[in-house]
Order: C-alpha cells, then sequence, then structure tokens
C-alpha cells in the first residue's frame, strides 16, 4: 500500500495491468448500477417535469422534504425505524446464532436436514400471505386466538386496536421468516472451524458448552460482526413489504407501527411526487451514511481486525 | 379570470377549427397520409389476457385494411402500476398513447410535461370523435390552455349508493328501495338477526367510504377525487368549501356509525381487511358503490337479486377524464394514432374487435346485441375504457334493465351547468399544496378512517381528528380549494 503512494497510480496499473483487466469488469459494473444513479438525487431537490427530464427540470429547494417533517410525523416515522430494525437485527440475528449452533451440534443427518428446511421454509413465504396468516390469526371476530378466548369463556381481545402489541407481533414474524436464512450463513461459518480443535478439546475434557464458549463463538464472531455491519446499513429501510401486509390501513397502530417506508407509500399513493419521494429516500440515504460511519467507527476502536472500511 | 379568458380563447379556437375542418369536409381518412405502415404502441393498465395475441391478430387486420396501421398493446399490470405508470413518461419510453384516468393522476401529469397538447391534432385526424364531444368533456381535459386527452364518449355518474341483496330484503319485508339510513339499519338488524353468517356492510382497508356516501346523500360533493376529506354544496350560488366534519351534520354521522359498530354491522378489524369480494362472494351483504359494480354483481350471481338504490341527491356527470386518451409527448406517429382513435370510436366493427376481441371465441352476441363473455381466462374486454362511447358500447347479457332506465333517467334529470353539474368541468390543481395534501391524506388514514368505523369515542376522536389534520394544514388546503372554486365561477360567469 505504501509502495502505491511512492510509485503512484500509473506505476502501479503499469506493474498490475493484468489484475486491474481482471477487475475493470466489477469495477464498471459498480460505478454504472451503483455510482451512476446517484446523480438521481438531484430530484430530491427539483420540481420534476416529465418534458424536461430530470437535470432541466426548475430546482424546488427544500419543498420536497417538508411533508416529512411539517406535520411532526418525521421525528416519530424515524424513532420508528430505527427501533424496530434495530429490535430485529438483534432477536433475528441472535436466534440465527443460536439455530445454527444447534443444527451444526447434531449429528443424526436426517434429523438435521429436516429442521433445516423447515426453518428455512418461511423465507420463500412471500408477505402477502403472511399478512393473510395474521390476519386469521388476530382479526375481532373470527380470527383464532379470539376464536379460542370464546370458546374458552373469555372475553375476546381486540388486537387491531391495540398498538402496544403489535411492535412484539412484528418482530415475532420477523424473526420467524429470517432467522432460517441467516442461520444459513452462520452454519457455513461454524463448518468451517478445524474440526481438529473442537476434538482435541473435547479429548481434554470440555464440555459441549464449553465447547461453544470457546470455540464456536469466537470463531464465528467476525462473521457475526461483519453480518451486523451490513444490517446497520439498512437501518433507515423498514421491511415495507412486511409493515404494509401485516399492518395495512389501520390508522389506529400507526403511532406503533408507521415507518418512513409505509408513510411515504400512503401518503404519495394517491398523488404521487417524484421529487417528494426522492426527498425521502435521500433523507433515508443520508442518516443511514452517517449511522454506518459511526458504527464503523466504534467498531474499529474496538478492534481494527472487524471493521468494513 | 384569467384563467378562464384564457380557456375560452382555447376553445373558441378549437371550434373554429372545428367548423374549418367541417366546411372543407376532410375526413380522418383523407386527412392522415397512410401510405407508410406503422406500427401503433398502446399502453393500458391491467392485467395481460392470455388471448391477447389472438385477438391482436384479428383486429390487426381490420386496422391494416382501414388505416394501413397495426396496433401492439402493452399491459401494466395491477400489481405494479403505482410505480410505473408514471414511470412510462418520465423514462422517455417510445409509444403512441395510453389510457390515462382521474384516478392515474392525469391532471398531475399534464401539468408536469407528459402528454401532448391536442388542440389541433385532434380536430384534424379524429374529427368525428372531436364532433361528438361536449364543451364540459373539452373543458376538463384542457389544463392550463392546452387540450390534453380525449376524453371518453361514455357518460359516467357520481351516483354512489347501496349495492344490496334482493332477495335478504324481500324477506326482512322492506318497501320499495334500500334508500334511506333508516332502511339500511332495518335490513342491517334483520341480517344480524336472520342472516349472522354475513357482514352486514362490506368494508375492507382502502374502501371506507361511509362518509363519501353520507355527503352525497345530503347533495354535497368533494373538492377532488383523490382528497374525499373536503367537500362543498354545489346548489349554494357560491359555495363554501369545508373540511368533512365541519359539516353540522358530522356529528350525527358520528353518531350513527358508533351505534352501527356496536350492533355489528361491520368487523372490528376492518382496516387490516384485504378481502375485497365479500359481497360477490356472499360473505357481505351490502355495499356502497357505484351502479357498474352493481350491473357486474347482476351478472355474477343473478340468484341473489342484487338491487341498487341511488342514494345521491343531486345527481351528475363523472368528469370525462375518468377515463381519457392521451398522446405521450415521445409519440412519433401521434396522427395515426388519433386516426385510429376516431375509428374505434364511431365504427361498430373496430370497436368490437378491440373491446371484445373475437365473435365465437371471445364473445358471443344475444338478439338484442348484449354481449357474453365465452372464457373469462381466455379474455373479457379491452382495459382501454376510455374507447367506450354510448353508441357502440354493449351491455352484458343478463345486466337488469333498471341500469338502462335509471341511467336514462338521470341524463334526464341533470341540467347543463346546474348544481353538481356546473362542477364537473372543475379540478383542482394541487401543486401549491402538495405537501398539505400528502400529510392531510395520512391524518385521515389514521384519525378519520378508526372515527368513521365507530372504533373511537366520539369526542376524543373527533378532537382528536379535527387537530391532526389543523397540524397537517387542512386550512391551506382548504383555502387554495376555495381560492381555485371561486375562480372556476368567475370564468364560468365572466
Amino acid at each position: 500500500m505504501i509502495h502505491t503512494k511512492k510509485n503512484g497510480f500509473v506505476a502501479e496499473f503499469k506493474r498490475n495491468k493484468a489484475l486491474f483487466a481482471m477487475a475493470a469488469p466489477a469495477i464498471i459494473l459498480v460505478l454504472v448500477m451503483q455510482y451512476l444513479p446517484m446523480s438521481g438525487l438531484v430530484l430530491a431537490f427539483k420540481n420534476y417535469r416529465y418534458d424536461l427530464g430530470v437535470f432541466r427540470s426548475p430546482w424546488n429547494g427544500l419543498n420536497n422534504f417538508k411533508f416529512l417533517f411539517s406535520s411532526g410525523t418525521g421525528w416519530l416515522i424515524t424513532r420508528n425505524t430505527i427501533l424496530y430494525n434495530l429490535l430485529n437485527l438483534i432477536t433475528s440475528q441472535l436466534l440465527a446464532v443460536i439455530i445454527a449452533i444447534f443444527l451444526t451440534e447434531i449429528h443424526r443427518k436426517y434429523v438435521k436436514k429436516v429442521s433445516q428446511t423447515i426453518i428455512l421454509l418461511p423465507y420463500f413465504i412471500s408477505w402477502v400471505v403472511v399478512g393473510v396468516f395474521v390476519f386469521s390469526i388476530f382479526n375481532y371476530e373470527t380470527g383464532l386466538i379470539n376464536t379460542i378466548v370464546k370458546a374458552t369463556g373469555g372475553t375476546p381481545i381486540n388486537f387491531y386496536q391495540m398498538p402496544g402489541a403489535w411492535p412484539f407481533i412484528i418482530c415475532a414474524f420477523n424473526a420467524w421468516k429470517w432467522t432460517g436464512y441467516n442461520s444459513v450463513i452462520y452454519i457455513a461459518a461454524i463448518t468451517g472451524i478445524d474440526d481438529a480443535i473442537n476434538e482435541a478439546a473435547a479429548i481434554d475434557g470440555a464440555t459441549i458448552f464449553q465447547r461453544i464458549r470457546y470455540i464456536t463463538i469466537p470463531s464465528i464472531r467476525p462473521t457475526l460482526v461483519t453480518m451486523i455491519l451490513l444490517q446497520v446499513g439498512r437501518i433507515l429501510r423498514g421491511d415495507f413489504e412486511m409493515f404494509y401486509q401485516i399492518i395495512g390501513l389501520n390508522g389506529q397502530l400507526y403511532n406503533a407501527t408507521d415507518v418512513i417506508d409505509t408513510y411515504v407509500f400512503r401518503s404519495l399513493v394517491t398523488n404521487p411526487d417524484i421529487g417528494m419521494t426522492s426527498a425521502a429516500t435521500f433523507y433515508q440515504s443520508v442518516l443511514c451514511f452517517v449511522i454506518i460511519m459511526v458504527v464503523n467507527a466504534i467498531v474499529k476502536r474496538v478492534d481494527e481486525e472487524y471493521a468494513l472500511f | 379570470m384569467r384563467k378562464g379568458l384564457k380557456r375560452f380563447l382555447a376553445m373558441a379556437s378549437a371550434a373554429a377549427m372545428l367548423t374549418g375542418t367541417f366546411g372543407t369536409a376532410v375526413h380522418a381518412a383523407d386527412a392522415v397520409d397512410t401510405s407508410e405502415e406503422v406500427e401503433l404502441v398502446m399502453y393500458v393498465v391491467s392485467d395481460r389476457p392470455a388471448g391477447q395475441d389472438i385477438v391482436d391478430a384479428n383486429m390487426n387486420e381490420y386496422f391494416k385494411n382501414k388505416l394501413n396501421c397495426t396496433l401492439k398493446i402493452n399491459w401494466i399490470g395491477w400489481a405494479e402500476y403505482a410505480n410505473k405508470y408514471p414511470m412510462l413518461y418520465s423514462s422517455g419510453e417510445q409509444f403512441d398513447m395510453a389510457y390515462c384516468a382521474t384516478w392515474l393522476n392525469f391532471a398531475n401529469l399534464a401539468r408536469r410535461g407528459a402528454f401532448k397538447d391536442l388542440s389541433e391534432l385532434l380536430p384534424t385526424y379524429a374529427p368525428d370523435n372531436y364532433a361528438m364531444q361536449s364543451d364540459s368533456a373539452l373543458a376538463q381535459a384542457t389544463i392550463d390552455g392546452a387540450l390534453y386527452a380525449v376524453p371518453t364518449l361514455l357518460p359516467t355518474y357520481i351516483t354512489y349508493g347501496p349495492i344490496y341483496r334482493g332477495d335478504i330484503a324481500d324477506e326482512a319485508g322492506i318497501e320499495g328501495q334500500l334508500d334511506t339510513w333508516e332502511k339500511i339499519e332495518a335490513y342491517g338488524d334483520f341480517i344480524k338477526a336472520n342472516h349472522p353468517e354475513l357482514e352486514v356492510i362490506d368494508l375492507y382497508q382502502g374502501n371506507v367510504e361511509l362518509s363519501l356516501q353520507w355527503e352525497r346523500f345530503q347533495g354535497n360533493f368533494e373538492i377532488d377525487s383523490g382528497n374525499r376529506y373536503i367537500f362543498y354544496d354545489p346548489s349554494e350560488e357560491h359555495p363554501t368549501v369545508f373540511p368533512v366534519y365541519d359539516d353540522p351534520t358530522f356529528g350525527d354521522f358520528v353518531d350513527m356509525c358508533a351505534r352501527w359498530s356496536s350492533k355489528g354491522f361491520w368487523s372490528m378489524s376492518a382496516l387490516s381487511d384485504t378481502d375485497s369480494t365479500k359481497t360477490q362472494n356472499g360473505k357481505a351483504a351490502l355495499r356502497f358503490h357505484n351502479i357498474d359494480t352493481w350491473s357486474n354483481l347482476c351478472v355474477i350471481h343473478p340468484e341473489w337479486d342484487f338491487r341498487y338504490a341511488p342514494m345521491t341527491k343531486d345527481i351528475a356527470h363523472l368528469p370525462y377524464t375518468q377515463d381519457c386518451l392521451v398522446i405521450p409527448t415521445t409519440a412519433k406517429n401521434p396522427e395515426r394514432a388519433l386516426a385510429l382513435w376516431n375509428l374505434l370510436t364511431t365504427d361498430q366493427e373496430a370497436y368490437d374487435n378491440f373491446f371484445y376481441g373475437i365473435l365465437g371465441t371471445t364473445y358471443e352476441l344475444n338478439d338484442e346485441g348484449q354481449f357474453t363473455i365465452l372464457d373469462p381466462d381466455l379474455y373479457q374486454t379491452n382495459a382501454c375504457w376510455a374507447v367506450r362511447t354510448m353508441e357502440l358500447n354493449r351491455n352484458q347479457a343478463g345486466v337488469p334493465e333498471y341500469y338502462d332506465t335509471v341511467r336514462h333517467e338521470w341524463e334526464d334529470q341533470i341540467q347543463e351547468g346546474v348544481g353538481t353539474e356546473r362542477f364537473t368541468g372543475f379540478v383542482f390543481d394541487t401543486t401549491n399544496v402538495t405537501t398539505e395534501i400528502a400529510n392531510c391524506q395520512n391524518v385521515r388514514q389514521q384519525y378519520g378512517w378508526p372515527l368513521e368505523l365507530g372504533y373511537v369515542d366520539k369526542e376524543k376522536g373527533l378532537e382528536d381528528y379535527k387537530t391532526q389534520m389543523k397540524n397537517a394544514g387542512i386550512d391551506r388546503i382548504v383555502e387554495e380549494a376555495q381560492r381555485q372554486l371561486d375562480e372556476y365561477l368567475a370564468g364560468l360567469e365572466g
């Protein structure tokens, strides 16, 4: 690295022509697919006109951002988005690690495969379908829970008017859907651990819990940290489909369940405005950027090895 | 004032052009140069039917003979239209014509420069269509002095009312139509007692239109179909615009809804229910909607004897831009596209081939000229609804006679320039209040709907609704709407 500085980019390029040639397709792809579209961010500051296009449309100052904040909802939905993502991040990753460890400790192949498949299955079910499940479990008149409650002589619970219940319901469904998928990555990391270490520990008399505590967990720590860093990058993007399909247009739950994406969708769906939607995306991206930088800096402080960059 | 003048001038010049065209008796097929064969591309919103290919082949044979062109229809599915439709115009894609509608934000797109100005093209290349257009239809399609769409020639009406089960109404001994709130309540009570398996009123998320029905029944009308919480009374000489909760009867409405909700006329979880087919599938007994929804239900379930009561005090036409055809700014062949449109809206054979498909394969006709869809999975009807006209459109076999008689009654009742009809040309321009509208839209769902469904306490719910609407900036929208409405009236008078 120090050499490059001394000799400059041209010298480096001459020395490693083949390597640069090999990297070129990837670099071009990233430039075209990731960096070029960023110029579209100017839309957030434009009063978009179809006949003038993105760049020739007149400027609009910060007007496009107003709808997020003028009625005081901006802060609420930002808070909800961040809290939901943190909660979902922690639960789904934690459960994924636990399940990965359990699955790798199961030595009967058949049991292992079957349970892994069952855990992975929810990942393939669309949120639209999950939304229907949720409605048929929780609705007041014919829902599964209330049917049981009524049969046992209790008073039915009106879940759709209890905002407090929904963070837990959403978190549970999120974990149910993603745990299996995330655990695959941890299973791969655990499978990568040298068997000899575990065998040696077993011979020395380590119990299964000691082996997990002192061998498995430290070995998958880099994977865990990377996964969390990657997830943090998405923290301002609520999983739109999940929130929209589970909550729908149920206003009474919004204060507890509204995230930036659902708010923007609902506000603009009847009167779409490209500038205003871009403004919302711009806001999310800037906040995401700040959060990633901060989290990465913290990780770097603690252990430079694990930082993303 | 200036807007009105501009519009007047635009119409005057259009009229001059019209007489000009007629004077020289130029026919569309003559006006347009058809020496070169072209393929026209049209976009419609709906899911592509399986049989579209054979229907295309059939109609293109006809078009090729008549105008030396073929038509390719591209479909934007229901699942993606909200994102994809506006994208058509921003992507710079080249196509020649598209279906548009008020609910696809015609006015908004037009103001943002998505469409070609047809002020001169339409009278020249689609003269027969142009001759049939009414003044109010053209005025609605004219924005900032330019004609941005070809409005539909099939009038539709603002009428809203209960669509209900005739078999049950007879069983309950209800006399006459179910056209008052009291009768609806009696019908509901009867159902609760005798048909507990049915939901009385069909409500699901996104379809909470009780307050709309309440206002229409009193003769009030909403300022904009996208903002159905701001109303005015069209019977007044100079109507005042007001938010729905400022209607003096709104308290009674909320009381009624609270009572109905506690009687269980609808589900306590309606706002999370996504099932939009409850009436159709025999799970609900009444739905508030328009006459076309009713006639569809009659065809599907004749055994339930669906009936319709138009609970709208002052009947008027819906804006003719409810369904319209637009030519995008990127169009290569606007002349041929309009010539084809002229053919489709005046020639029965062209219309049948385009709209119903192939006789004997996708549809058949009975002696009265009513059509039956032969295989709904193969092909139903075209999704370019703007093509329908009074003369060429056919009723589906099985639609009750009442459908035609009542529409003729309405047509007789409606007087140009009186009551709600006086305002059909009014298009609310939301440009100055986009922020407030986005916010109020949200407040209506969050605080308005639960109140309308009787889920929250009346006093507190009303208070919250008002406060939140104020915070969201409803006063500015009302002020803006009032200003535009006054200008519109001044334009009419001047």
